[in-house]
């Protein structure tokens, strides 16, 4: 296909700009959304030490009463994690009077804005969807995702001209621009379905609510606001009667929600939480969400009238409307929750190839702005070798601390964990910048990857000295979610040794008209070009 | 190719490609089948890429000045069609 080279030049503009702009914040979204694919498992690595007795509905009954006699706040609105599904323990939350959410388990009903056991990888989500920053964090991350989407939209206009023939070549000759090349492209048009949906999911994840406000006034004439919580919700809107009902007991609502599912078809249905409203009303409304196995989309609920457990609604694979099932799967889609634990190990080694495709990006710009005859290269250059090695490998020295200090925590100070994780990982990738900034690329960038190489390398050793679950133990156990985090651990570990060792050879032998050669070669040759 | 060039048709794919946009999602889910309260998760979906690609349209036209004249013909285009719609009563 042939495109006029003005237009060609424009869009590689854009592809630039946006890349610019957004290729950090996507680094970290891809790298951190790898291993959010992988929650539950990371949740149940990090709980090793602790014993793995999984609580019964007597036990997740006992806490909801205790936390509606103990919270007033409670009765409004109160949310129940049923035990044995995300977490062994059952756990309930609500926002207590001033708009703080709650979190209470057996072990404490009274409840504290800590949420138990999962410190590590709610830090991993935040640094997700948000980059960790509270309040205006998700906004940056949809608009980078709008940016991301500008840039594959302007990515496969520049490579359209040599798509075809260009597809399954990966050129790994002398010129080491063209197989980085290569590689940025074949990852980019291979992945391309999964990087158009992830872009388009991320946007509407973090700004649905921001795209719903500006389109109500233009297209829907300012019902919309009001039509969303019924197009969202299963459970219908009910005033309370303010008249007192005993709340059915939760075995029955769970039973019920089952039983709904299988009347539908819907078999092996299961529960994972609860929403109750006005709990102790007549017109309390329970809604029970849970997964369906085999549906794209496997995520459905069931209202229940909560005073008598009679069905209320129900949206669930094959009986729901579009809203519902557009929803569940965009968000199935998004998380890789719907082909089993095939398709969440092609979701983590998609995340990691996509964390690479802004990795490469950056350095891509930096190689086509090389001074191909000057030792010394110009400041922007450098600039963005320091900010891609310190940013980006940074990144991942300080995930992996932040892992080790998970397991620290939660052996030596578990009611410090939250702040604990959230200090490590921050002041790790601080310093890791920091460390790029000031020392010569090539030199950081060698330093700094040895460093996620021990890092990560350090996560299965301080499960197995926190919990003595080492790996060949968990195997031999069965325990195949902690078995998965440390050997994924030390397949990344040594393929971050193997890139550092690689770097360390560019360094010493490679083109030395380059940031990525080692300074001492450039102090030892004259700056003039060879004679040609 | 100039800065003051990319800048224009930047600003000419965020703003009337906006519209472009809403437009179209509009158009789409109060013609869809059934009530438009249906299809709103839908349409909520559709407007990042329907944004994306009208931005990344602005780019594909040999002038800036072009850009803005395409698309905020189609987008006056687009509102107008939308409120003929809902004024004919063939909007749910």
């Amino acid at each position: 296909m042939k495109i006029a080279a003005a237009t060609l030049r424009r869009f590689t503009a854009v592809h630039t700009w946006t890349g610019l702009v957004a290729g950090f914040a996507l680094f970290v979204a891809f790298y951190a959304g790898a291993i959010t694919v992988a929650r539950e498992e990371v949740v149940r690595w990090h709980a090793s030490a602790s014993p793995d007795r999984v609580q019964t509905l007597d036990d997740a009954q006992r806490l909801l009463d205790a936390v509606l006699r103990l919270h007033a706040e409670a009765h409004r609105h109160v949310g129940l994690l049923f035990p044995g599904v995300e977490l062994p323990t059952a756990v309930a939350y609500w926002q207590d009077g001033a708009g703080t959410w709650q979190y209470a388990t057996s072990d404490d009903p009274y409840g504290s804005p800590r949420r138990p056991l999962t410190a590590l990888t709610d830090l991993v989500d935040a640094l997700h969807y948000s980059l960790g920053l509270p309040g205006v964090g998700i906004y940056l991350m949809g608009v980078a995702s709008l940016l991301y989407g500008v840039a594959l939209f302007s990515g496969v206009v520049i490579h359209l001209p040599k798509l075809v023939e260009d597809l399954f070549a990966l050129r790994a000759g002398a010129n080491l621009k063209r197989l980085w090349q290569d590689a940025h492209n074949v990852i980019g048009v291979l992945g391309l379905p999964m990087h158009l949906m992830f872009a388009t999911t991320g946007a509407l994840l973090c700004l649905m609510f921001v795209f719903a406000a500006a389109l109500d006034p233009l297209v829907f004439g300012g019902r919309l606001m009001q039509a969303l919580p019924g197009a969202l919700d299963t459970a219908p809107a009910r005033a309370p009667a303010e008249r007192a009902a005993a709340p059915a007991p939760l075995a029955l609502w769970h039973a019920r929600a089952i039983e709904a599912a299988r009347r539908r078809g819907v078999a092996g249905f299961e529960p994972a939480y609860l929403k109750l409203d006005h709990a102790g009303d007549a017109n309390g409304v329970v809604e029970i969400t849970g997964r369906a196995a085999g549906a794209l989309g496997a995520q459905g609920s069931v209202a229940l009238d909560a005073a008598s457990g009679a069905l209320l609604a129900v949206q669930l694979p094959g009986s729901r409307d579009a809203n519902h099932a557009a929803f569940a799967a965009a968000y199935a889609l998004h998380f890789g929750d719907y082909g089993g634990d095939a398709v969440r190990v092609l979701y983590v080694l998609l995340g990691l190839a996509g964390a690479f495709l802004f990795y490469s990006g950056n350095l891509l710009w930096i190689e086509s702005r090389r001074k191909r005859r000057r030792l010394r290269q110009g400041r922007a250059q450098v600039g963005m070798a320091r900010a891609t090695v310190g940013v980006c490998i940074g990144f991942c020295v300080a995930i992996s601390t932040t892992f080790v200090a998970a397991q620290t925590f939660a052996a030596f100070a578990p009611a410090r964990a939250e702040s604990g994780l959230r200090l490590a990982c921050f002041a790790v990738w601080a310093a890791a910048i920091a460390w790029a900034a000031v020392r010569p690329p090539a030199r950081g960038a060698r330093e700094l990857l040895w460093a996620a190489a021990l890092a990560t390398a350090a996560v299965p050793l301080a499960h197995g000295l926190v919990s003595a679950w080492w790996p060949w133990r968990s195997a031999a156990a069965g325990r195949w979610a902690p078995f998965a985090v440390d050997v994924g651990a030390l397949a990344l570990a040594s393929a971050f040794a193997a890139l550092a060792r690689a770097s360390a050879r560019r360094a010493r032998d490679g083109d030395p008209h380059s940031v990525w050669a080692d300074p001492a070669r450039r102090d030892a040759a004259p700056d003039v070009p060879p004679a040609l | 190719m100039n800065r003051a060039d990319l800048c224009s048709r930047a600003l000419a794919g965020a703003l009337p490609g906006f519209f472009v946009a809403a437009a179209a999602v509009g158009l789409a889910v109060r013609l869809a089948p059934g009530s438009w309260q249906a299809a709103i998760v839908p349409g909520l979906i559709a407007f990042a890429p329907a944004w994306i690609a009208a931005f990344g349209s602005a780019f594909l036209f040999a002038e800036a000045r072009r850009a803005w004249l395409v698309l905020g013909a189609a987008a006056a285009l687009g509102f107008a069609l939308l409120h003929v719609v809902v004024a004919c009563g063939w909007a749910s």
